[in-house]
């Protein structure tokens, strides 16, 4: 059942020269595969991380130091997150220099494009929870950067609005990066994947 | 016989990868309970009535009074240095933070009162435990 599922997602002919890897490289297809990681990797961080300022950081040190692969599950989640904003950058990359980005495909680009910004969104949300000194640090300044863009105080009064690391703050982002830019940015990939099926009129792939 | 499209290796294999996760998945929702460990061991009769045992390396301090046998962590709570100990009190070398005999804060910058460990007394020797 899984499989027919699976081969239903994709083109009933592809031709075998376009199935050469140095077409596309697979960097899209790598980096949602990234994607997965981080969800499946997430889900299992969920169960031990305690998303108050008090909690937090010890929650992450008890993690590691008591539970079986919590390290490897810890270390796992962080490395794809690297690995998938290095493989979205690397596929926009691919994109530009073979002019996919052009008509009739704009759309595609984007939401692509709109991918990439959930992306990093999604990145610096994660970067404040295990609230050591690093994150803390580091969320100060993207918070202080933000207010320098017009409209960026109003933007940081909703993110956070009672400091970086109080409690309010910690939740907002907290709920940021496990519901609300998981689930547009999954969204969005499934609409990404929609286009590219959609315009195979055009492609010379698939 | 009609072709199923699945084999019995396949099925086989499925199978072991499945119990190995649930394998590993069951290992990592049961955290490890934590092992409580001797830090010292003080025979009984050498702890005087109303005085203190310091162990330096430990980090920590036995100490007497009257019936009440109670083991102070040495480790400041304000930075963690360690605390040094004298008759009346305890002075941290550090910022000066002094404490009592309880391990209450009498002056800051600390703002906690020194950690107490759990003393238990076995057979002869009262045992820290951390």
């Amino acid at each position: 059942m899984v499989e027919e599922f699976v081969r239903h997602l994709f083109p009933r002919v592809v031709l075998r020269r376009n199935l050469t890897l140095s077409y596309t490289f697979c960097l899209g297809g790598l980096a949602f595969t990234a994607l997965l990681l981080l969800m499946l990797s997430g889900v299992l961080l969920l169960l031990y991380y305690q998303p108050t300022p008090a909690a937090a950081f010890s929650s992450i040190l008890s993690l590691e130091s008591s539970v079986r692969g919590g390290a490897y599950v810890r270390s796992l989640h962080r490395l794809s997150s690297h690995l998938f904003l290095v493989l979205i950058l690397l596929h926009t990359l691919r994109v530009i220099l073979t002019g996919a980005c052009r008509r009739p495909r704009e759309l595609n680009w984007l939401l692509g494009s709109a991918l990439f910004f959930l992306a990093v969104f999604e990145a610096y949300t994660g970067y404040l929870l295990p609230m050591d000194q690093l994150a803390l640090w580091a969320t100060q300044t993207g918070m202080a950067l933000l207010t320098t863009f017009p409209g960026g105080g109003a933007l940081r009064a909703l993110l956070v609005p009672d400091g970086v690391g109080e409690p309010l703050s910690l939740l907002r982002f907290y709920v940021l990066h496990i519901l609300l830019l998981p689930v547009g940015a999954l969204s969005l990939c499934f609409l990404h994947f929609y286009r590219i099926r959609k315009e195979k009129g055009v492609l010379p792939y698939l | 016989m009609a072709d199923t499209g699945r084999s019995r290796r396949k099925f086989l294999g499925t199978l072991v990868a499945a119990l190995g996760g649930l394998f590993l998945l069951g290992g990592y929702l049961t955290p490890r309970a934590r092992r409580q460990r001797t830090l010292v061991a003080v025979p009984r009769e050498e702890l005087p009535e109303h005085g203190a045992l310091v162990y330096r390396e430990a980090r920590v301090a036995v100490i007497r009074e009257g019936g009440a046998v109670y083991a102070l962590n040495l480790v400041c709570t304000h930075l963690g240095c360690t605390v040094q100990v004298f008759p009346g009190e305890l002075v941290c070398p550090c910022h000066g933070s002094r404490f009592d005999r309880q391990g209450r804060v009498l002056k800051g910058p600390a703002d906690r009162p020194l950690e107490r460990y759990r003393v238990e007394l076995r057979g002869e020797r009262y045992e820290v435990l951390v």
